[in-house]
């Protein structure tokens, strides 16, 4: 966090802030938990979507109040390096990601790590 | 030689340059624990039915531990707030409360929660008569809907693989029948009686089955070789702590997870303290179930308990929270340097640049803490 912020700032609005994500974290943790052990989830896909979307706003909280990107974000270190990330980090994802989704397609055989040895073609006898 | 410090914001990246290492650091950080979990669910994804044992985690402790760490993360950017209000007294309270938070989690994740499931064994069977006696034995002769739940209830909770009936797809004698190992008959048919970790009976022999089976000689059309006595031929010097070794005929074991009601489990097993037993409620079972079962040695085809080489689930499971317990411990041995009296000299030399090294030490750890934030959803609740 930039150091402009006066005591009083830390002290009046900081430290609520901090109290305030803290809730976030623990309700949102237990909502999920609840969820599931109530068992609430009518599916896998529900499941899913549900927990990652509690787990991002539980995420979100925390990296934007803890560790002060609601201040810092501006600055271009931090933006270009968790930009880069990112868009370094889903096209990784997606090499591996696709090409599995890709060999999954109904009716495609996926010959990728068979190994098998393609035959030699044949060759027309030489001629004299 | 001192090193020149720099708290001064650099003009063309805006930060003060350990700021900015550690932002370039957790970036790294994203690309690996972002890898292992991509691992993970691409593992889960394809995983074939009844391979992915998920339901054997323990929510319970999951959320415990999720809520410690949930706390260390306030506690720390409390410590860091403290600093910047000028008051030392308060930083190191709510720095030596994020440490015990830390060691907490650490505390119940490598003493409780993987020792408990180096104590749990899965067997599996050499054929469907030997299963079907075991599971007789166990649940009655009525065995196969009990059975059936325990083992949805285990491999598949929110019924993913439901459309594939992966109950019509494996075997009886390949479904695991999971629990502990209290001890074992030899070939006299003494029994003895195994030790206890944590009070549960762990055998300390815990990779003997393993080593039994890989240091078999074969012979050429690798079948198993037998020597005159009737019994494999084990590689030189490869028998020790083995079932050879001992001679062991049958194992004691205390099936868990569902056999039977958590009371009588309690009241027939005495000082065997279970791990969750999450399915017991609604299942009957008859008179004189239990009790410890034994089953003999030539009806194991497999024996392993839930070590990482147990399966792909239990592999990744171990790497995934492993690393991230490595984290935590690199986490705890700086956070006690920042405790320690040399921390407080560099305060009174430099309190901007001790105040932004509590910030960078904060920034790792509420990564730490993000990386669990996923976890505990995809590895106790998916």
């Amino acid at each position: 966090m930039s150091d402009e912020h006066s005591p009083e700032y830390y002290k009046n609005k900081f430290i609520p802030l901090i109290y305030l994500v803290g809730a976030i974290l623990i309700v949102g943790t237990i909502i999920t938990f609840a969820a599931d052990k109530m068992g609430v989830f009518t599916s896998f896909t529900n499941a899913i979507i549900f927990a990652m979307a509690v787990a991002v706003v539980k995420a979100s909280a925390v990296i934007y109040i803890f560790m002060h990107l609601k201040w810092d974000i501006k600055l271009k270190t931090i933006s270009l390096t968790l930009g880069c990330t990112v868009i370094f980090f889903i096209g990784m994802m997606w090499l591996t990601v696709g090409s599995e989704i890709d060999s999954n397609k109904p009716g495609h055989s996926d010959n990728t790590w068979n190994h098998v040895t393609e035959p030699e073609p044949e060759t027309a006898p030489e001629t004299k | 030689m001192e090193i020149p410090y720099n708290s001064k914001p650099r003009p063309d990246t805006g930060l003060y340059n350990g700021k900015a290492g550690i932002w370039i650091f957790l970036a790294s950080e994203i690309m690996l624990f972002g890898g292992v979990f991509s691992a993970y669910v691409l593992l889960r994804v394809g995983a074939e039915p009844g391979t992915w044992s998920m339901g054997l985690m323990n929510k319970w402790v999951g959320a415990f531990n999720t809520l410690i760490l949930i706390a260390s993360s306030a506690t720390v950017v409390l410590a860091w707030v403290s600093l910047k209000l000028k008051d030392w007294a308060s930083f190191r309270k709510w720095k030596w409360a994020t440490v015990i938070f830390a060691f907490t989690f650490l505390v119940v994740k490598w003493s409780y929660e993987w020792p408990a499931k180096f104590t749990h064994y899965d067997v599996t069977f050499v054929t469907e008569e030997s299963a079907s006696k075991v599971y007789t034995d166990v649940l009655g002769p009525e065995f196969s809907e009990t059975q059936s739940k325990i083992w949805q209830e285990r491999f598949d909770p929110l019924k993913k693989d439901q459309e594939k009936s992966p109950l019509a797809q494996v075997k009886l004698k390949d479904k695991p029948l999971d629990g502990h190992i209290v001890g074992y008959i030899d070939s006299d048919g003494v029994e003895h009686e195994v030790g206890a970790a944590w009070g549960i009976p762990f055998w300390s022999h815990a990779f003997a089955w393993r080593h039994d089976r890989k240091n078999i000689e074969k012979e050429k059309d690798k079948s198993i070789r037998y020597g005159e006595d009737g019994r494999p031929v084990y590689k030189e010097g490869h028998f020790r702590d083995t079932f050879r070794d001992k001679d062991i005929k049958a194992i004691i074991f205390v099936p868990a997870h569902g056999t039977w009601d958590r009371e009588e489990k309690h009241a027939s097993s005495g000082t065997v303290n279970y791990a969750e037993a999450k399915h017991d409620a609604g299942h009957a079972h008859s008179e004189g179930h239990g009790h410890t079962i034994t089953i003999a040695r030539e009806d194991i085809s497999r024996l392993s308990s839930y070590e990482p080489a147990h399966s792909t689930f239990f592999a990744t499971y171990y790497t995934l929270t492993g690393l991230h317990a490595l984290h935590v411990l690199g986490g705890i041995l700086v956070m006690l340097y920042h405790l320690l009296p040399v921390s407080r000299r560099v305060y009174e030399k430099n309190p901007v640049q001790f105040t932004n090294r509590i910030e960078i030490t904060g920034l790792f750890w509420h990564f730490v803490d993000l990386v669990w934030i996923f976890l505990f959803p995809i590895l106790y609740l998916l």
